[in-house]
């Protein structure tokens, strides 16, 4: 079959969206199938602009190459997933999510702040409502997302998980005395509050930071909270680290901290089951919840300094309970029977 | 619920939008809805802030924030760019659902442009882009003073440029807006302009001292904000030129475009002791003022295609009024009104002021009708309900906005490079996947 995945992203900026996608193209081709990434540029400012895109995308034809019928469009991000093709199944990773929940986010949001902002939103949501029942199939990256789709849209949509990139060289290890954060610096992945979470620690923790920032301004206020709270020496801010050291930090960390505002979906919270670590997040992450049963495979904390606080000291200085969460983590993943191989058949069928 | 972003004038602003408008829909409307009421004035009356949170905005930097946590906004435009100007600087940057209180804009358009910004080229482009041209050519004459503003107004109203990129609109006189033929791109209505009638028992209180006063002389109001439209010299070389005049006395109550030369025709007409000129009224004097007066007149020419707050105001009072047949007052139902032609102006004004002479009872009955009419047509709970279904309407047609200006913008692109020969071809392929986008299905 010749599959073509089309997706959007914005040039120079990599994040969990683009692995999937190229581990999806490299999962349909070891199935057999002649599959493609269409990456089409995304800018999202001004508002204006958006419905450029939109029109953009809505102009493409992929109905064949060359005189080659083009079998199965597998659409991804807003508004690449609104690409008209006669066979098309859409695996949506989020919608343009400021027209959505973080409309009235107060860092997230963006298109509130434009006066043309409300019908650029009504727009998107308009389009969202109308085109993406277009497609034979609609999946989604995680039941979060579902939720939204469905609450805003109406629209069902069914979660289908994808395993992290390299899933099968994730691996446990003794724990050493830290805590592992990897993912971009923003303000939706809270690196701020598990710095402040740090100085309300009873004990002496620790925490790891990897990952490059979405701006400048995101790393100096962290660099800035840790002058302030003289964290100095409990943190360790490692920055871009390649995938062999992000296994190894994963395998010998006493536990994974990712605490994200609602987030789609969550690679970091599989790779530290896969490590067999347990996960320290917060009640309102979104994605991570799908995976981590508190108490059990790790800890849900408040979206509060102290309540993260207090999630760090009880696994600090209880590792018996860190491990055994850690291997029930491991054992969930396991359970789930998350694979390409079953992710494929599904978008395909 | 919706939440309203109100952009109105607002007392003790000297405007019958913010008087007799605002001041009458707003208890109605803040009982079902949250309404934020925006405003650049520097005074805000004390009783308008009982009645709903105030907000202020400077117009060169609105704070979008805030405002987008509005539902929609709805901005109230009309012919006094003093009051309106900050109001249209916010609606030209957001769509929302603007109320004509004039269908004429001309003068606004001029005078915010021109005198307020000395930006002439928007004020042509403004012409232009609705009139082609011609338009342009006039705006350039009229800057020379070669064209009155009267025939600017009746030829080039610009009352689409009002509407340019609104959501929708609302005008209080359906009658206005069709003799203006000036259809905009936005879903427009027409409502009965609100106005909250006084409880029956003062109302009642009102005819009693206005029956008990000793007649003659019979005492006559002209009230509001007094722009040569008004017809005031052809009131006063109407009144002059009756015998009986010395059986009436004019009020002249609110601000006049052109004092002077109004005290002059007043002396030179020789009507100094009959007519006084008492300015703008403060509210605690209005109701004096209207329960004691005979007969009010309430002319309108040329009619900016204006619904009256103040004809509605002279009802309530139970008031006999003379108008203009013209625009929304040629509407209003036979025997609620006396009527004037515009073209036997001071002829007929001298008619019907001796037929009062002859018979005030007469024109009392005139304005107990008027009054009934304004209690069956003219209910603000009514108004808010249709205000409140035409908003969900737009909002749900607001992507259409969007489509409107990407289809503008393609338009534009296309003509620039793309050969005559190829453009159906695109342009149809572009349309339809607007259509497709805007609208969720093909076009048929």
């Amino acid at each position: 079959m010749r599959v073509l995945v089309v997706t959007s992203g914005v040039p120079f900026i990599r994040g969990g969206g683009e692995i999937l996608a190229d581990n999806l193209c490299r999962a349909l081709s070891r199935a057999g199938h002649d599959a493609e990434l269409i990456s089409i540029p995304f800018k999202h400012y001004p508002p204006n602009r958006i419905p450029d895109h939109i029109l953009a995308c809505r102009l493409l034809d992929l109905t064949e190459a060359c005189g080659v019928r083009i079998d199965r469009v597998i659409g991804l991000r807003f508004p690449a997933y609104l690409t008209p093709h006669p066979n098309k199944t859409i695996w949506l990773l989020h919608q343009h999510r400021t027209a959505y929940e973080l409309w009235d986010h107060r860092t997230a949001g963006d298109l509130i702040h434009y006066p043309d902002g409300p019908v650029i939103r009504d727009t998107i949501r308009q389009a969202d409502r109308e085109l993406i029942p277009e497609a034979k199939a609609v999946y989604t990256v995680s039941k979060n997302v579902s939720d939204r789709l469905r609450r805003f849209c109406g629209i069902a949509g069914e979660p289908l998980y994808s395993p992290p990139a390299h899933a099968a060289q994730f691996h446990g290890g003794p724990a050493d005395g830290y805590f592992f954060f990897p993912s971009r610096v923003s303000r939706m992945k809270r690196q701020l509050l598990v710095i402040e979470g740090l100085a309300r620690c009873r004990e002496k923790t620790r925490v790891r930071f990897a990952g490059e920032a979405d701006h400048p301004g995101e790393l100096a206020a962290c660099v800035e909270a840790i002058r302030h709270l003289k964290m100095e020496g409990r943190v360790e801010w490692l920055g871009w680290i390649s995938e062999e050291q992000k296994r190894e930090l994963y395998a010998n960390c006493l536990g994974v901290i990712f605490p994200p505002e609602d987030e789609n979906y969550g690679y970091v919270t599989l790779e530290a089951m896969l490590s067999s670590k347990p996960v320290i997040t917060c009640s309102d992450s979104g994605g991570p919840l799908e995976f981590v049963v508190d108490r059990q495979t790790g800890l849900v904390a408040d979206p509060t300094p102290e309540s993260l606080g207090q999630a760090m000291d009880a696994l600090w200085v209880d590792r018996r309970s860190a491990a055994a969460m850690g291997e029930a983590g491991r054992a969930r993943y396991e359970d789930l029977k998350i694979s390409w191989e079953h992710a494929v058949e599904k978008l395909l069928c | 619920m919706l939440k309203i972003n109100w952009f109105s004038p607002l007392p003790p602003a000297r405007s019958g939008i913010a008087q007799n408008y605002t001041m009458q829909v707003l208890p109605a409307l803040a009982r079902y809805y949250e309404v934020v009421l925006w405003t650049d004035q520097d005074q805000v009356a004390p009783e308008v802030q009982r009645l709903a949170h105030v907000a202020r905005y400077a117009p060169d930097a609105p704070p979008w924030r805030e405002i987008n946590d509005g539902t929609i906004s709805i901005y109230h435009l009309g012919n006094q760019p003093d009051l309106h100007g900050g109001i249209w600087q916010v609606c030209m940057c957001q769509p929302g659902i603007v109320v004509l209180h004039d269908l004429r804009l001309h003068d606004f358009f001029f005078t915010f442009w021109v005198r307020h910004r000395q930006d002439r080229a928007s004020y042509l482009a403004a012409l232009e882009r609705w009139y082609g041209e011609a338009g342009r050519r006039a705006g350039e004459a009229f800057c020379g003073g070669g064209i009155s503003p009267e025939s600017m107004a009746q030829k080039f109203p610009l009352t689409r440029e009002a509407l340019r990129g609104a959501l929708g609109g609302i005008t209080h006189s359906s009658r206005a807006l069709a003799e203006l033929k000036e259809t905009p791109a936005c879903p427009i209505i027409a409502l009965n302009h609100p106005y909250a009638a006084a409880g029956e028992s003062r109302y009642r209180q009102w005819l009693t001292v206005r029956k008990a006063a000793p007649h003659p002389p019979y005492r006559l109001v002209v009230f509001g904000y007094l722009s040569r439209n008004r017809r005031l010299e052809a009131v006063l070389e109407a009144l002059a030129g009756i015998p009986e005049r010395e059986q009436i006395r004019l009020d002249v109550c609110g601000q006049l475009w052109d004092k002077g030369h109004i005290r002059t025709q007043i002396e030179r007409l020789g009507l100094s002791s009959l007519v006084k000129l008492l300015g703008f009224l403060p509210e605690s004097l209005v109701e004096q003022e209207l329960s004691t007066a005979d007969l009010a007149i309430n002319l309108r020419y040329p009619s900016m295609g204006e619904a009256s707050g103040s004809q509605l105001q002279f009802w309530d009072y139970g008031l006999p009024t003379l108008v203009t047949r013209t625009g929304w007052y040629a509407s209003l139902p036979e025997g609620t009104a006396a009527f004037v032609r515009p073209e036997h102006e001071v002829e007929d004004i001298q008619t019907h002021l001796r037929a009062f002479l002859n018979d005030p009872g007469a024109f009392r009955a005139m304005g107990e009708r008027g009054r009934q009419s304004l209690e069956n047509n003219n209910d603000p709970e009514k108004y808010v309900d249709a205000l409140a279904r035409f908003a969900a309407e737009v909002l749900r047609l607001s992507p259409r906005v969007s489509a409107r200006a990407l289809a503008r913008r393609i338009g534009s692109d296309l003509t620039e490079w793309l050969p005559s020969a190829a453009s159906p071809y695109l342009l149809e392929r572009a349309s339809q996947e607007i259509y497709t986008i805007f609208e969720g299905r093909r076009r048929e």
